[in-house]
């Protein structure tokens, strides 16, 4: 492919999450010795080639709405995990718009890690749109994991036809100011959608979910659940809209969003709400707000577990229950290892 | 031979409401002592002290265990110490594993003592030996603490654990609360195979039934925050013919 540079392997950047066995991309503004590269419009084509050293450029010509005209595209294949692995070098602000596609039936999965490298204050704003075709399952993981001062702005716009199922876990690790957008239509019969999402903040970070899920079709199912653990004096902001439309029948959506807040400053404020023009449909959704139970931390010492053990502990359950949701055993590993060594590291 | 505990003159309150009203118990190693009361007697509060929960205030008296003040340490520290509190009502906790709940408080336990954690293996290997002890099928480690067990099955969960920590001494608070014959048999017999010359135990119980099982060597009836009597196994049988009536003046 034209316009490509190849950059040595020692140059590469390590991601905590990496996976051995995915078909790796990555995608940054600038090269360690700041050299931009050209952009790399389609990033799949055949099947389970290990392109680790291809390198993607973020495109900042902004497009309509602020959205750049020009996406990278991933277009998955099944049975391969794709990676494609965000990184932040240039301290300008920048964007980029990626494309993911399942455009055929079948299992498809996919990873999209973002990082920071260094203690600059970074800021992106990430546009990331996912197809599925009719008959398509995607497995999707998404995991930041920035430095404490970045900006991070994420836009994804999932869409999901007849039959077809997105499954998207989104594991906020660390970052600064962090703010999710996530708009998902099922647009046809029985399209499903199932959104988990983990955030762990603490020092002065703020992280906020915005979710708009819209049931347009009849037999459609969704859920929700998002849980954050807030230490410090992080502040932490969940909106889950669901609106079923009144062709909408038979629709099942549950939402829910649990915070756990380990320190007497941490903040924060949920607002599920449910829009509901159908009739015959099952809807639910729900929000918590407390610390860890006094009784249940009673208990743990009382076995010799000391409060700061039994503190990480009841916080790892807490985090488990989305952890869980990661359907690959060994990404769901290597995350739980990650957020335990956070939660370990939380102030 | 030295005094496990000595509890002395202990008052102790909720709020401003005084529950214990002047507690002296002596226990020591190699003997069984049940403490039977009526509800309100002060039985779970004086488990509670004993055990570190700061919602119960002592407000005079002393407690010695193995010759250290027992009130000045926190609940972790007592149980490095080898106290054991089986609870009346023990608590869900789920999420968190009883086999990743037992292995942190077991290695715990070592670290105070510098002793390397127990491998995943040989970790195994201890639960399998003392789950047998409360007959607790194997599956069960791997299911939240407590989460849906019923009564019976949390009760046998928590002699579980004291043969898992090998407590020098042990209180159980109203272990037999809630449990049939079977479950009442299974829960003595873990204890009894527990029993040695060098530690103790305190069951604290409301019925007589759970003492034929488990022999106590000394019998203290509770009455309002007081140790009211204090004689050999026999009393049991008198409380048990009798009631509590005798003993309220």
């Amino acid at each position: 492919m034209e316009g490509l540079r190849y950059i040595p392997k020692n140059e590469l950047f390590e991601c905590s999450a990496s996976l051995s066995g995915a078909s790796k991309f990555f995608v940054w503004d600038g090269a360690p010795q700041g050299l931009p590269l050209r952009a790399m419009p389609c990033l799949a084509s055949g099947a389970g080639f290990d392109v680790s050293s291809r390198m993607g450029h973020l495109d900042f010509n902004p497009g309509y709405d602020g959205v750049p005209k020009e996406a990278i595209d991933a277009v998955l294949q099944e049975g391969v995990l794709t990676q494609i692995i965000f990184v932040r070098v240039l301290p300008s602000p920048q964007k980029s718009r990626l494309r993911l596609s399942c455009a055929a039936p079948g299992k498809f999965s996919a990873v999209l890690c973002f990082h920071t490298t260094g203690r600059q204050r970074f800021s992106s704003e990430n546009f990331v749109e996912v197809s599925l075709a009719p008959g398509a399952e995607l497995d999707l993981t998404v995991m930041q994991n920035e430095n404490l001062i970045s900006r991070h702005r994420s836009d994804f716009r999932l869409s999901v036809e007849e039959g077809s199922c997105l499954k998207m876990n989104i594991i906020t690790l660390r970052g600064g100011n962090t703010s999710n957008r996530i708009h998902c239509l099922l647009a046809a019969k029985n399209a499903e959608c199932v959104l988990n999402g983990l955030y762990l903040a603490d020092g002065q970070q703020v992280i906020d979910t915005d979710i708009t899920l819209l049931h347009n079709a009849p037999e459609c199912k969704s859920r929700q659940l998002f849980k954050g653990v807030l230490a410090g004096n992080a502040r932490s902001k969940f909106t889950g809209e669901v609106v079923v439309a009144p062709c909408a029948q038979k629709t099942e959506a549950y939402q829910a969003n649990n915070n756990l807040l380990t320190s007497d400053t941490a903040r924060a404020s949920s607002d599920p709400h449910l829009v509901i023009y159908a009739d015959d449909v099952k809807c639910s959704h729900g929000s918590t707000c407390g610390s860890i139970g006094d009784q249940e931390l009673f208990y743990m010492r009382s076995r010799g577990i000391s409060e700061h053990e039994a503190r990480i502990l009841q916080q790892q359950a807490f985090a488990g229950a989305v952890l869980e949701q990661v359907s690959n055993p060994d990404l769901r590993e290597r995350l739980t290892s990650l957020v335990e060594h956070r939660l370990r590291a939380q102030k | 031979m030295e005094n496990l505990l000595e509890i002395k003159n202990l008052h102790a309150s909720i709020g401003d409401r005084e529950i214990l009203k002047g507690i002296d118990l002596t226990v020591k190693p190699g003997e069984v002592h049940a403490i039977m009361g009526r509800n309100g007697s002060g039985k779970s509060t004086l488990s509670a002290i004993l055990a570190g929960n700061s919602s119960y205030t002592v407000t005079e008296g002393s407690i010695t265990y193995m010759g250290k003040d027992l009130l000045s340490m926190p609940p972790e520290e007592r149980s490095w110490a080898g106290v054991f509190l089986g609870f009346q009502y023990p608590v869900e906790i789920p999420g968190v594993t009883n086999v990743n709940f037992m292995r942190t408080a077991i290695n715990e336990h070592r670290r105070q003592k510098n002793l390397p954690p127990l491998s995943a293996a040989e970790y195994l290997k201890l639960m399998r030996e003392k789950m047998a002890y409360v007959e607790m099928d194997p599956s069960f480690s791997s299911r939240g603490v407590n989460v849906g067990f019923s009564g019976g099955e949390k009760k046998r969960n928590e002699i579980f654990q004291m043969a898992m920590l090998n407590p020098t001494l042990a209180i159980l608070d109203e272990t037999d609360s809630g449990l049939d014959v079977d479950a009442l048999r299974i829960v003595a017999n873990g204890v009894n195979r527990l029993k040695t010359a060098d530690n103790a135990f305190i069951v604290i119980t409301h019925y007589q039934r759970l003492l034929d099982y488990i022999v106590p060597d000394i019998v203290h009836v509770l009455y309002k925050g007081r140790i009211v009597k204090t004689a050999g196994k026999e009393l049991a049988a008198e409380v048990e013919a009798h009631g509590y009536e005798e003993f309220e003046v």
